[in-house]
């Protein structure tokens, strides 16, 4: 198998942290069925390719029911729209257009959570620090210590239970009083640790004198062509899908009726340079396997 | 354990879906009469009555409309106006099932004078004349209020209408009609309803109806002001002062 599980987390760490903020600001603002689309896909695509069957499991059990509730849901409460296709039993009615509205927000929804768990595998904490180490000190660490917040309290939190499930105060024991006891005795554990374990952090990084003027730090990222290339690229695939949005060739709207660009050239031509925008990462991965395995076979 | 709290969790979602639906989420009345206790009024005939009294007498007047927005009133079948054969039916509907006859109208005039302040999505709405549903005459049932009688002819003229139930007020209050919403023109926007030309200070669900009650949905975009009604704390006013 391929050494280097993912080849576009070992772009600069400019160039991560510049596709991650394009991909998810434009999915986060474009309504157009056909970038939520592209967005949904490629980002599907990617945290699959990342987490493998953890991805797909989270996709299918958690993803897709949110997907369908949300879409379910939004004609309840929002009844705008021209196309009345029957009543509510409370009788306001049910429009076509509030439930594609459902949709196209359970799709930005779903695709933004897809986008982040990319993140999170892609943007490790060394690279907040190199990125945000020089500009904002404080931020940065903060940052990257809220990011491995929960994670790591997970982790804790199976040590403590399994060091009390052996003195047999384990939360499942004993009647429903001990129960509460035994948990409100772990989170109190949990909490001590915690506090003593941010001071600890915080001494240790002042210690080392973090965050004081002329201080270095050692990186191991170089910007090289490679480098350059991705990154020329990603913005210009950015300010081509921006200045398209701009001057109104991603134009949709859902209410009172559906209506918007669909079939223009140059509407055709953004959602073409949106999707190989968000395919970026996984074109690379693609490509890097094939070349492993070519050169595999050679060997 | 995991029994419990998936029990647990089913028990707190009942609670709160009871309490939802118990929150007054839904009417007491729907498009049903209130008068459900005539024996008479079966649920086929509300709906045979209900579709072929639906009769537009606007079509009688035409060329009228456009410079006679306050004879409205005009089309109303008086009780001794027996000349006209089509009232004079309605009229005689009447002794049957308790049901009589009002008119409807609902206009959007004061949108055209404020087009700025609407978004450009929603233009396409706004009637040029403002008039979204000419003077109607329709069937209404002894006990029916305001809120009964729009929500039907809307769902059968199929125009679009969206309401909330205010259980504090006891009343539907209309959020939109024709896709045309609250606030969509200004934070001072939103529907008045009046019955001969007076605005009750009461939710619409709450307005009961005489015989030949004529009832007018007007969309103001300056708090009733520029149709022409003052409020001060909550009491009618002629004017400021």
């Amino acid at each position: 198998m391929n050494m280097n599980k993912d080849a576009f987390a070992g772009f600069h760490p400019v160039v991560n942290m510049m596709y991650f903020t394009v991909v998810v600001v434009f999915s986060m603002f474009f309504t157009h069925p056909a970038c939520l689309g592209a967005s949904l896909v490629c980002a599907v695509a990617y945290s699959v390719y990342l987490n493998g069957r953890k991805a797909v499991r989270f996709t299918l059990v958690f993803m897709l029911p949110m997907l369908m509730a949300t879409a379910m849901l939004n004609p309840l409460f929002n009844h705008e729209g021209s196309t009345i296709l029957a009543y509510l039993p409370d009788g306001n009615p049910l429009t076509l257009e509030s439930m594609l509205y459902g949709v196209a927000a359970a799709t930005m929804l779903v695709t933004v959570i897809s986008w982040f768990s990319c993140l999170n595998a892609v943007m490790t904490t060394d690279k907040f620090v190199y990125l945000f180490g020089r500009i904002a000190p404080a931020l940065s660490l903060m940052l990257a210590m809220a990011l491995r917040f929960v994670p790591r309290f997970k982790v804790q939190l199976k040590v403590i239970a399994d060091a009390q499930k052996c003195v047999g105060r384990n939360a499942s024991d004993g009647n429903l009083l001990q129960k509460a006891r035994h948990g409100i005795r772990m989170l109190s554990i949990m909490v001590t640790w915690a506090l003593e374990n941010a001071i600890e952090t915080a001494d240790s990084m002042k210690s080392r004198g973090y965050g004081l003027p002329g201080r270095t730090a050692f990186s191991i990222y170089r910007f090289d062509k490679r480098d350059r290339t991705a990154l020329a690229f990603i913005l210009a695939c950015a300010t081509y899908v921006a200045a398209g949005a701009v001057t109104g060739g991603l134009y949709f709207r859902y209410f009172p009726t559906i209506n918007g660009v669909w079939g223009t050239p140059y509407a055709i031509s953004i959602f073409i340079s949106h999707l190989a925008l968000g395919a970026v990462p996984v074109i690379l991965n693609f490509r890097e396997d094939l070349v492993w395995k070519s050169i595999a076979l050679k060997a | 354990m995991k029994k419990h709290k998936i029990l647990m969790a089913a028990i707190a979602f009942a609670v709160l879906a009871g309490a939802w639906i118990y929150g007054g989420n839904y009417p007491e009345q729907g498009d049903q009469p209130q008068a459900a206790d005539t024996a008479a009024q079966t649920a086929e005939q509300k709906e045979v009555q209900g579709n072929a009294e639906f009769i537009r007498v606007a079509a009688m007047q035409e060329g009228a409309e456009q410079e006679a927005p306050e004879q409205e009133g005009a089309v109303l079948p008086a009780p001794d106006e027996t000349a006209e054969p089509p009232l004079a039916e309605l009229q005689s509907a009447d002794v049957d099932d308790g049901s009589f006859t009002v008119s409807l109208t609902v206009r959007c005039d004061t949108i055209l004078g404020n087009m700025n302040m609407l978004n450009k999505e929603k233009h396409e709405l706004v009637p040029s004349d403002g008039v979204i549903l000419e003077a109607t005459t329709v069937t209404a049932y002894e006990g029916e209020s305001v809120f009964n009688v729009l929500q039907r002819t809307m769902k059968q003229a199929k125009i679009h209408m969206a309401f909330r139930n205010t259980p504090v007020y006891n009343s539907a209050y209309i959020e939109a009609i024709n896709n045309l919403y609250e606030f969509d023109v200004g934070e001072l926007s939103g529907w008045l309803y009046c019955v001969n030309e007076w605005y009750p200070s009461y939710g619409c669900s709450n307005c009961q109806l005489k015989p030949g009650d004529a009832i007018e949905w007007n969309y103001t975009c300056d708090l009733g002001r520029d149709l022409g009604q003052f409020w001060v704390n909550g009491w009618q006013v002629d004017e400021y002062e």
